[in-house]
């Protein structure tokens, strides 16, 4: 009896033989260890074994691989694989000039481009310095708070769709789909925005726009708490949540974590109260907190946040004042050389760029610094000890998104 | 601007900074040799006449001479972010010590500037690429960096023709790197 190909069971039902191995999957890479850390993650002890969760895994936020190590059901450790999404927006926007950087960093935070064009943006003036009109101002921080109850929206649908429940989703797709369709009243586009601009805005507010925020703030608030309902009240994922992926508040500042992951330990750190920008210092609003630190405090900060950013649209309504919506400006910039640094808090933390000028018309470095990195690293130190299934759940409260963890 | 701010820097590292120190806008500015650069953080980082405790940013600068490692911090002690600079890290081997000891969060920002600039950070114990691709040889983000011809020996082994590189077509490396005073 002769045979050609060796053959081999299926891993998933060992009466039916295969060809060749397919649907195998290595997790431990095909080269010898770089770092003391990759040497010790991948050995394994007794008992312990691999799990490969990702790229195409529907609860990583995008392109993530996450090697997980475990002790049954159990997380050991685990070493997130990123790079699937990378596009090299920093050499990009040094090849590129200061107006067309605009466009470039906008697919970063998919969810909330506003706040990738707000630094940038505000890193430039610096450079040039420039006085934005104080119309601008305010138009910037109307549409920026509306784009962050729009993120906050689809996070409190998504956490729980990784949690498993489908409805909340649908119903936040709702909340999302209205003020995203209001903001392409203003800028013309529902996602990728490209409306900020280096002295100001693209365009000024117009009927369309005013007529569908006017609508909709006369519900927002109990339409809001209606959808809270749908996961407060909800036992079962009260209790999943309350204690999970515990982190306190010395630990977070070592981790370099901020925005409401920071504040959901205790610290009252938040950009626009810390290092005011912009037309904060005019507005009134709380920075709330939230002392245990773990998923559910995570979840209810953003509910919170919700709430002051709402009370802030209200306020930029009231006090809109008049005049030019752009500083004037050459068209060919060419900064003065020198050094700018800028950050905004955007809805998942302290988004901020560093930019560097040599003179001419296109910026000579541009760092990008994006919280969703930054927060994705502690995935690490949360999920230990855990089970599988919670890892999404951590992860999910984190609220990473990988397009700007990936660049 | 803070002044106070300036003068409790130059009273407390005068000798440590190798340039004077700028203010700008809301920024404050000192510059140290990599060497220094553990200890200044420790002292920013714990003395509370600093306090500053949130590292807002770690980037990698290569301006064409010398690689730069730029910290920016924040502290409630003053209006002002606190912009370090690392200066003259050589281009062949870039060298600085780790923050990861007083933020560990620094672990992955560092990985970034490696595998973008090439820095090796001492004492960072995961120090590996963090987007690229491991057999990847390149540091992108380096200014004698040219996509078409890194493109032809990374794993793909093409490049497309939409992919051209910026500098002209028979200029050598020495001409086409865009530099920057040491500032």
């Amino acid at each position: 009896m002769t045979t050609t190909t060796p053959r081999h069971a299926s891993a998933d039902d060992p009466r039916v033989l295969l060809d060749e191995q397919v649907g195998v999957f290595e997790p431990v890479p095909p080269y010898p260890p770089r770092t003391e850390r990759e040497a010790e993650f991948y050995t394994l002890r007794d008992g312990e074994m691999f799990l490969n969760m990702g790229p195409q895994h529907p609860s990583t936020h995008g392109v993530l691989r996450v090697v997980l190590k475990l002790d049954g059901e159990t997380v050991v450790d685990l070493d997130p694989v990123l790079g699937y999404l990378h596009r090299g927006v920093e050499k990009l926007c040094e090849n590129a000039d200061y107006h067309q950087v605009i466009s470039q960093v906008d697919p970063l935070e998919y969810v909330s481009s506003l706040f990738c064009e707000w630094s940038p943006v505000m890193a430039f003036e610096k450079l040039l310095d420039v006085e934005v009109p104080q119309r601008a101002e305010y138009i910037r921080v109307l549409s920026g708070e509306l784009n962050r109850v729009a993120s906050h929206a689809l996070f409190m649908g998504w956490m729980a769709l990784d949690l498993g429940g489908l409805t909340p989703i649908l119903w936040s797709f709702i909340e999302r789909d209205e003020i995203v369709e209001m903001l392409a009243s203003l800028t013309g586009q529902r996602m990728l925005f490209n409306y900020y601009r280096i002295g100001g805005v693209n365009g000024d507010l117009n009927h369309e726009f005013m007529s569908r925020l006017g609508d909709w703030m006369s519900r927002a608030t109990t339409q809001i708490e209606a959808n809270l309902g749908l996961l407060n009240e909800n036992e079962i994922f009260v209790r999943r949540m309350r204690g999970l992926g515990k982190i306190d508040s010395a630990t977070a500042l070592r981790m370099c974590m901020t925005g409401p992951n920071l504040r959901a330990t205790g610290v009252p750190f938040d950009v626009r109260r810390a290092h005011p920008y912009s037309a904060y210092p005019q507005l009134e609003f709380d920075v709330p907190t939230r002392d245990e630190g773990d998923c559910l405090a995570r979840y209810l900060l953003r509910v919170d946040e919700v709430k002051q950013s709402i009370r802030i649209i209200d306020q930029c309504l009231h006090q809109m004042p008049d005049g030019p919506i752009m500083a004037k400006l050459p068209r060919l910039l060419r900064p003065r050389p020198g050094r700018a640094y800028a950050a905004v808090e955007a809805p998942r933390g302290q988004s901020a760029t560093y930019a560097i000028s040599d003179g001419t018309d296109q910026p000579f470095r541009m760092r990008i610094h994006d919280p969703s990195f930054i927060h994705l690293q502690s995935v690490g130190l949360l999920t230990p000890g855990n089970l599988v299934a919670d890892t999404m759940a951590v992860m999910a409260s984190l609220d990473p998104i990988m397009g700007g963890v990936d660049k | 601007m803070d002044p106070l701010f300036r003068r409790r820097l130059e009273r407390r590292f005068g000798e440590r900074l190798t340039g004077p120190i700028r203010q700008r806008h809301d920024e404050t500015e000192i510059r140290i040799t990599p060497g220094d650069v553990a200890d200044t953080m420790r002292t920013l980082h714990d003395e509370p006449e600093f306090g500053f405790q949130f590292l807002a940013d770690l980037a990698g600068v290569d301006t064409g001479q010398v690689m730069q490692v730029v910290y920016h911090l924040w502290s409630e002690t003053t209006p002002d972010w606190l912009r370090v600079i690392a200066d003259g890290l050589s281009r062949e081997d870039p060298r600085v010590p780790s923050v990861t000891f007083l933020w560990k969060g620094a672990e992955w920002m560092e990985r970034e500037a490696y595998d973008m600039f090439g820095i090796t950070f001492e004492g960072n114990r995961d120090l590996r690429r963090i987007y690229m691709p491991p057999d990847y040889q390149s540091f992108p983000l380096r200014k004698d960096f040219f996509l078409a011809d890194d493109a032809a020996r990374s794993p793909g082994a093409g490049v497309r023709h939409m992919e051209q590189t910026h500098a002209p077509r028979n200029a050598t490396s020495a001409t086409t790197v865009r530099r920057i005073s040491a500032r």
